[in-house]
């Protein structure tokens, strides 16, 4: 009887140890992250998850406990009272005591996630329908996020790479080791900036801007996606953050503020059909395409065709205008502080020679800057 | 009126016992009772409201 009895507590014990270390070492459980803030969040999650299984065994042990031990068969005898001070007592006050220890680290660890005082640099996280922004705040560097898996693997006609639907063109690049507030918004609907290995999910909304911050401990990629249902490419919006130690980081800056400036000058000259084409095509193909397609026929009536458009082919202006402003009420949004005028001019010079539309025309980037700035 | 006081901490915490509830019931109206457990849950509120801002200060 006892030896039974020991096998029983044995197996069981063993059946609950079995699948709860299977699912710590599976990837299934929130990762330990690499910054002091995820670290304690992890820390928390998993202690409060212990607190919860000693909870559990504890109250479904009573129970099953009493149901075979008290059962009819042997003769049990239900009592009959109606109340008991004491116990109910104690069955309140101990709840609450374990809340109240549960609430003091998680406090603790909330304060530390809303101190983004003190930073070493900002960067401005900017959602839109269906990619991210990036702007490293006084330094003249900003860029747009584009997922990168290539299409044919999400229609299926490509084997899936390994970091399918969670790689991007420009990854957000961040130094190790310094404190970083992150600033985010939104240009259209509400979308979640989401890093489960930097310990950061924070709301990116309209007309709002939240803050959080990160000072990340090791250098590396870490991956995530919009934690917030933002319409039709929800998921295919990633997350890709490069963490570089500073000296990489400071000359990667200045790359960067370099190909900015060298972009700007671009204004100045005339630009030849080839060139934006070329360029036009590349806008279009990470920028205009979830919405309008790669052949141009778009997805009417929400999204119109552009190929064949006799609209567009016969208003220059109103397609210029279209694409610097948007169009009110509809799902085309304005493009003149996403895109530069370079990439304005290219992609509509593209629209209007692509796909059959052979207008000839050739929209140069110093128009569309003299456009913008009126 | 301590008697009012400690049936409406009672109430807060969730446990009475049924003596004590038999008795609030045979005596007066309810108008005690209301009055002072709105009084309490301001007091409550406003403790809450201190031990929060000692947390984050």
């Amino acid at each position: 009887m006892r030896i039974r009895k020991r096998l029983v507590w044995t197996a069981s014990g063993a059946a609950l140890a079995v699948p709860v270390s299977g699912a710590l070492a599976s990837g299934w459980n929130m990762p330990v992250g690499v910054t002091d803030l995820s670290r304690d969040i992890h820390g928390l999650h998993m202690a409060i998850f212990w607190i919860c299984v000693v909870i559990g065994i504890v109250v479904f042990g009573a129970f099953f406990y009493s149901l075979f031990r008290y059962r009819r068969s042997r003769g049990a005898r239900p009592s009959h009272f109606r109340e008991h001070t004491t116990v109910e007592v104690i069955w309140t006050i101990v709840p609450l005591l374990i809340l109240v220890a549960i609430a003091i680290p998680a406090t603790a660890t909330l304060k530390a996630m809303y101190d983004t005082s003190e930073a070493d640099m900002e960067v401005l996280i900017t959602g839109q329908q269906w990619r991210w922004r990036y702007e490293y705040r006084g330094e003249d560097v900003a860029f747009l996020s584009n997922l990168a898996t290539p299409r044919e693997q999400i229609a299926g006609q490509g084997k899936k790479g390994e970091h399918y639907l969670r790689e991007v063109d420009e990854p957000l690049v961040l130094p190790v080791g310094r404190k970083v507030r992150l600033l985010l918004t939104s240009d259209d609907v509400i979308h979640s900036w989401w890093v489960p290995e930097l310990g950061v999910k924070q709301d990116a909304m309209p007309g709002f801007v939240n803050e959080n911050w990160v000072r990340i401990n090791e250098p590396g990629t870490y991956r995530g996606q919009c934690a917030e249902l933002c319409g039709r490419d929800h998921g295919f919006m990633p997350v890709v953050v490069e963490a570089v130690a500073p000296e990489r980081f400071d000359g990667w800056l200045a790359e960067r503020r370099a190909a900015a400036a060298e972009a700007a000058m671009g204004l100045d000259r005339d630009w030849a059909m080839d060139e934006l084409m070329e360029r036009g095509e590349q806008v279009y193909g990470t920028i205009c395409v979830s919405c309008h397609q790669p052949d141009g026929r778009g997805n009417p009536p929400v999204f119109p065709a552009l190929a064949g458009n006799q609209t567009l082919m016969d208003d220059r202006a109103r397609h210029i205008e279209t694409v610097i402003n948007g169009v009110a009420g509809s799902a085309m949004p304005a493009f003149r502080n996403t895109l530069n005028p370079v990439e304005i001019a290219a992609v509509i010079t593209y629209e209007r020679n692509a796909w059959g539309n052979e207008t000839g025309d050739r929209v140069q980037p110093s128009a569309i800057a003299e456009r913008i700035a009126e | 009126m301590w008697r009012v006081i400690a049936s409406v901490l009672a109430a807060f915490f969730g446990v009475q016992k049924e003596s004590r509830r038999q008795e609030d019931f045979s005596r007066g109206g309810a108008g005690p009772f209301i009055v002072a457990g709105v009084l309490l849950a301001i007091v409550l509120v406003a403790l809450i409201a201190l031990v929060a801002t000692l947390a984050a200060g």
